[in-house]
Order: C-alpha cells, then sequence, then structure tokens
C-alpha cells in the first residue's frame, strides 16, 4: 500500500467515522433516557436521506436546505414516538419489546419507502457531486467532507446541548438516575420524550449527509443498522463518548482494511470487534454502571 | 409477569372440580381435532398451490417451535435465528452435493454440525441480557450473510444454490408437497415432544427461573449459563432441521432469503402472537401469521406492502398482547370458572391454623 493510498485511506475512515458517530450517538441517547435499542433509528436514516432525495428532485434546491424541514420534523416524530408507543410498553419487558416495537417500525418504514418510491436505486445529482481537491497526494471528495462537517456540527451542538444547558443538566440527570431527577422536580418523562426527539433529529442530519454522497435504495437500512450496533455494544451501552470513540476507531479501521480485503469482507470488522468485545468485556469497554445488565 | 405466581400450565391447583374435567376434555377434543384436520389436510387441498402453502405453514411451524426453546423458556428474545436454519440448509445442501451423503443423513449430520457451531457462538452471545443479546444475534445474520455472498465457490454466492431432490423424479410435484407436509409436521411433532419434556422437567424450572429473574436464579443455584447454553444449542439444532428440511422440499437455497433478518422475525413474530410460554403458541402462531403472508405476498405481489402488514402486524402483537393469543384464550376460559371467586374457600382460622402449623417444621429444617 502506498503512502498515499494510506493517507487516502485513513482521512476517508475519519470522514465515515463522523458519520458513524453521529449516528451512534444517536442511539445512545435513547438507550441513556429510556433502556431503548431503537433498530428504527438507520430506517430514520434511510427515510431521511430519501426525503432529502425527493426534495432536491421536486425543487431542484440543495438538499442540505431540506434539512430546516426533516430535523424539526424528525424531532416530533421522536417525541411523539416516546410519548404515544414506546411508553405504554410494560417496565419489566421494556427493553426486550422495545427491540421488537422499533424493529415493527423499521419494517414499515422500509415497506412504505418501497411501496411510495419503488425499489429503484436513487442518487442525488449536484453540480459539485464530482468534485473533488487534493491534499499530500490524497483525493477527498467535497461531499463526503461537507458531511462530515455537518456530522461534527451536529456532535459539537449536542455536546453544548448536554453540557452547557438547564436541558442538558436536566437530560443527563434523567439518563443517570431517573429516581432522584423525579425527586429534584425534573419531569423526567418529558425530558426523555425531548431526547428521543434529538435522538431522531440525528438520524435527519445523517441521513441528509448520506443522501449526498451515496445511492440509496430502502432496504438500505441493514447495512447500517448492524455496524451501529455494534459500536454502540463495544463503546459501552449507554455512554456518548464511548460511542464516539469507538465509532471513529471502527471507521478508520474498515477503511483501511477496504484496500486489500474488499468492502464486503471488511465490514466483517464491526462483528468481529463485536465478538471479541462480548469475550473481553461484556459491558463494553467505556460503558459504566449501565451497561452492565443489558 | 402476572402469571408468574401461577404453576406453568395456568391450572391454580383447583382440580378435580368439574370445570376442570369439561375443560380438559375440551382440550384433548379440541388437540385430537386439530390432529385430524392437519393429517386430513392434503386430502383436503383443493390443488398444488393450497398444499403447497400447507407446506410453507408447517415448515414455519416448524422454525417458531425450534425458536421457542430459547424465546420461550428463558425470554432470551434471537431476532437472528435464520442464522441456524440458514446454516443448517446449507450444510444439509452441500453435505449431499459435496459430501455425497444420502439426503436424510445429510439433514442429521448438518444440523448436529449447526449444534456444534452454536456452542461458540452461545457461550458469547449468552454472556450478555436483554438488548445486547438481540444485537448480537442480528449481527451474526448479517455477518452470515456477507459470508455466504461472499464465499461463492463454496455457496454458490448471489446466484445460489440447487439442491438435490431426496424423492426421485417420477414423484410428481403434488405427491413431493403432500410427503414434505407430513415430514414437517413429524419434525413439529417431535420438537414439541421434546419441549414438552424439558417444560416438565427440573432442567424446565431452572430455566424458566432464568426467564422471570436471572439474579435471583443464580443467587438460588441455577447453573444459570450452563441452562441457557443447553437449550441455546437444542434450540439451533431444531431450527437447523427446519431449515435444512425446507432446504430438501424448496430445492433451491439463496443467501438473501436464508440469512434474512426477516425470517428471524417472522419466529419471533409467530412465538409472541401465539404465546412464548405456552406449548402450542409458535404452532398456532404460525398458523395465523403464515397464511396471512401468504395472503398478502398473493395479494400485493412483489410491491414492498407486505413488510409493512408485517410490521404492523408485530407492533400490534407487542402493544397489545405480549402475552400472546393463547394465554388470552386461556383467561377468558377462566372467567367462567365457578371458584374464581374472591371469598377464599378456607377460613381465617384454618389458614392460621395451617401456617403456625408447618412454620416450626420449617425452621427445624432450616437449623438442620
Amino acid at each position: 500500500m502506498s503512502g498515499s493510498l494510506l493517507l487516502q485511506s485513513l482521512i476517508l475512515g475519519i470522514l465515515l467515522g463522523g458519520l458513524y458517530a453521529l449516528l451512534a450517538a444517536g442511539l445512545t441517547l435513547y438507550f441513556g433516557v429510556m433502556r431503548v435499542v431503537m433498530i428504527a433509528h438507520s430506517a430514520f436514516l434511510i427515510l431521511a436521506a430519501y426525503l432529502a432525495w425527493y426534495f432536491n428532485r421536486e425543487t431542484g434546491i440543495d438538499p442540505l436546505l431540506s434539512l430546516l424541514v426533516t430535523v424539526p420534523l424528525f424531532f416530533v416524530a421522536g417525541v411523539a414516538m416516546q410519548r404515544l408507543l414506546l411508553s405504554r410498553l410494560r417496565p419489566a419487558t421494556l427493553t426486550m419489546m422495545s427491540v421488537l416495537l422499533t424493529f415493527a417500525i423499521a419494517l414499515t418504514i422500509e415497506g412504505l419507502l418501497g411501496y411510495v418510491f419503488t425499489g429503484t436505486q436513487r442518487r442525488i445529482q449536484l453540480d459539485y457531486s464530482g468534485s473533488s481537491f487534493e491534499v499530500a497526494g490524497a483525493n477527498i471528495a467535497v461531499v463526503k467532507l461537507i458531511a462530515f462537517g455537518l456530522a461534527a456540527l451536529s456532535l459539537l451542538g449536542l455536546y453544548l446541548l448536554m453540557k452547557k444547558t438547564r436541558f442538558g443538566q436536566a437530560l443527563r440527570a434523567t439518563i443517570q438516575h431517573p429516581e432522584a431527577a423525579r425527586l429534584l422536580g425534573i419531569s423526567t418523562d418529558r425530558i426523555a420524550g425531548y431526547g428521543f426527539g434529538i435522538g431522531l433529529a440525528t438520524a435527519a442530519v445523517g441521513g441528509t449527509a448520506l443522501a449526498l454522497d451515496s445511492t440509496i435504495y430502502p432496504s438500505l437500512h441493514w447495512h447500517w443498522i448492524g455496524p451501529l450496533m455494534a459500536i454502540i455494544v463495544i463503546g459501552g451501552l449507554g455512554s456518548i463518548p464511548g460511542a464516539a470513540i469507538a465509532a471513529m476507531l471502527l471507521g478508520v479501521t474498515q477503511s483501511l482494511l477496504q484496500v486489500p480485503m474488499g468492502t464486503t469482507w471488511a465490514q466483517t470488522v464491526f462483528y468481529i470487534a463485536l465478538f471479541a468485545t462480548l469475550m473481553v468485556r461484556p459491558q463494553g469497554f467505556f460503558g459504566g454502571r449501565l451497561a452492565q445488565r443489558f | 409477569m402476572r402469571s408468574a405466581s401461577k404453576a406453568p400450565d395456568g391450572t391454580t391447583g383447583t382440580s378435580g372440580t368439574t370445570f376442570d374435567r369439561v375443560l380438559l376434555g375440551g382440550k384433548v377434543l379440541l388437540l385430537l381435532a386439530g390432529l385430524a384436520l392437519v393429517l386430513a389436510f392434503p386430502g383436503l387441498a383443493p390443488d398444488a398451490f393450497i398444499l403447497s402453502v400447507g407446506v410453507t405453514i408447517a415448515s414455519y411451524a416448524a422454525l417458531a417451535v425450534g425458536w421457542n426453546f430459547v424465546g420461550g423458556f428463558t425470554g432470551y428474545i434471537s431476532l437472528g435465528h435464520a442464522a441456524y436454519s440458514g446454516l443448517g440448509g446449507y450444510a444439509t445442501a452441500l453435505l449431499i452435493i459435496d459430501g455425497g451423503l444420502n439426503p436424510w443423513l445429510a439433514l442429521g449430520v448438518g444440523a448436529l454440525g449447526v449444534a456444534v457451531v452454536a456452542v461458540p457462538i452461545g457461550v458469547a452471545s449468552l454472556r450478555v441480557r436483554g438488548a445486547s443479546f438481540v444485537i448480537v444475534s442480528i449481527a451474526m445474520v448479517l455477518i452470515l450473510l456477507l459470508v455466504s455472498q461472499s464465499w461463492a465457490d463454496v455457496t454458490g454466492g448471489s446466484s445460489g444454490l440447487r439442491v438435490p431432490r431426496p424423492f426421485s423424479d417420477d414423484v410428481l410435484r403434488p405427491e413431493q408437497h403432500e410427503r414434505f407436509f407430513y415430514l414437517h409436521v413429524a419434525l413439529v411433532a417431535v420438537a414439541l415432544l421434546v419441549w414438552w419434556a424439558i417444560d416438565r422437567s427440573r432442567f424446565g424450572i431452572g430455566l424458566k427461573a432464568i426467564r422471570e429473574d436471572e439474579d435471583k436464579a443464580q443467587s438460588l443455584g441455577v447453573p444459570t449459563f450452563k441452562y441457557k447454553l443447553v437449550v441455546f444449542v437444542i434450540s439451533a439444532f431444531f431450527t437447523a432441521l427446519a431449515g435444512g428440511m425446507y432446504a430438501l422440499w424448496f430445492g433451491y437455497l439463496d443467501p438473501i432469503f436464508q440469512f434474512s433478518i426477516l425470517i428471524g422475525s417472522y419466529m419471533v413474530l409467530m412465538s409472541l402472537l401465539g404465546g412464548i410460554r405456552s406449548l402450542f403458541g409458535p404452532v398456532v402462531g404460525a398458523v395465523i401469521v403464515g397464511y396471512s403472508l401468504e395472503y398478502f405476498k398473493n395479494q400485493y405481489g412483489d410491491s414492498q406492502f407486505h413488510l409493512v402488514a408485517l410490521g404492523l402486524m408485530l407492533g400490534l402483537v407487542v402493544l397489545f398482547m405480549p402475552d400472546g393469543v393463547l394465554p388470552a384464550i386461556g383467561q377468558l376460559v377462566n372467567r367462567f370458572r365457578p371458584t374464581a371467586t374472591s371469598i377464599r374457600e378456607e377460613s381465617a382460622a384454618d389458614l392460621l391454623a395451617r401456617t403456625t402449623k408447618t412454620e416450626p417444621r420449617q425452621a427445624e429444617e432450616v437449623s438442620r
């Protein structure tokens, strides 16, 4: 492997890792506020990508502007989903049943996408789609950089929201100890709903970023959910920094392995890492008390 | 769990009343009628297509019963059991094609092989509970899909694998369907028998203790990990048998359909809908879900609408009927139980006399 090829893979890996990190952060948020594993996260990701593509096709405006619609829409959908569906499940079997319920939502979204837009592969054509620039011999596509920028900005926003605002404080309190948070006067149900909405909003951002540089089709979400699930288990369920670090590491590893092994086999790195983690440290590498029981 | 306080079969110890005898008679009659209907089905089916739908449903039932060894006893919901049915199918096919084995021998050896493979998978995945277990089970299917698509020299890759038919060519298609229908039914019967035997054993009680509260079960001395692993391997074995049987019948394997999360979710939906705690739950669920799936596929053809139907069905079951149809019917029947009143049959004095009599003896046993 030549030096410039290595550098190129490394940069592509970091760019991909950023997107993984944003999406895994959303998944971690759901798990934190409600102990829910949200299989439908990547289905919403593909839904957002389709909405961006549809927006671009119908209006001809840059798909990035579709974020103005999809982010609030997904936030509301997330709050509604938590309040109307997930909070109805019995607490004793919540984790298991939420997996099945969100799985059912994922199937429904996939089916509806296939029904409305057909199974044809779609791709957004932009005037800057093909443009790229060179850094020390490595070729970087502009769209990939924009996607990474979106992901990084959203992650930064999420970090500031969690650390600097009163709402973020309440959200973290709810994640750490719901009963104690309730005693302090935090309305944990409402906070959990908003947490869910924010998680789903990350899927809207991720989906738009995804639509910029890849071909989309309804069943694509299965290719995303496996790696994302592996990332949050390796990082430790419930830990956002853990998820972000695991996402970066695995994204880079996948990208580096793609050159000698090809794309299909490189994907197995997620699953190998998942099984290795389970054998060595079942609660994940950065997971604390939360991850122990799940 | 609401039903945890009751005995596993739902009876509350008031056996011997007329109501219970009538209920038992009704159950036996219902069972015999169901069995007769199943056995007569190939003769009643008007054409080969309906017969093939019957075989598909029987195959679903075999898969669901295989799944229910893990799901029903331990409460570990695996969304990835398609891994074992797919492996069973491929093992059977490859043993016939490359190993030159007799098809039926290949089916058995293949399933045993899958059971052996399931040991390390079980050791890894049973270390975690709940959500992580589900994630790992999904990951298993995705890995196998990647491998079976990429490793084209062995599995035929995306172009699929043709499985030789076990019966000679002069056996016509309807005749083939009929034979495979009975073979699938026999497989379901054997699996149910094993489930029933485990349900009544000490092993089964330990497994159900894990389902209700794993930590308490462990502290009471149930070897939880060993029990979980054994039942996991049994489940993989029966699921692999069902997958191999399907491969022999269908005669063609494609990675996308064999290692599909959809197949795994069918098993979960069928078992949940029927009731994972009941012996016949998965079978009832397989009949309902299998029939609806075939109906939707027939109605909406190639469009993706059958996914929506499946998704909505699963969602409704999870939200409104997580215990399944059979327990719901059981509760309905129990309402008509004449003794089911809130007034106790024994007086408080009787109760007091009984408890004071037994308590010292228990204390004695503990001190000894």
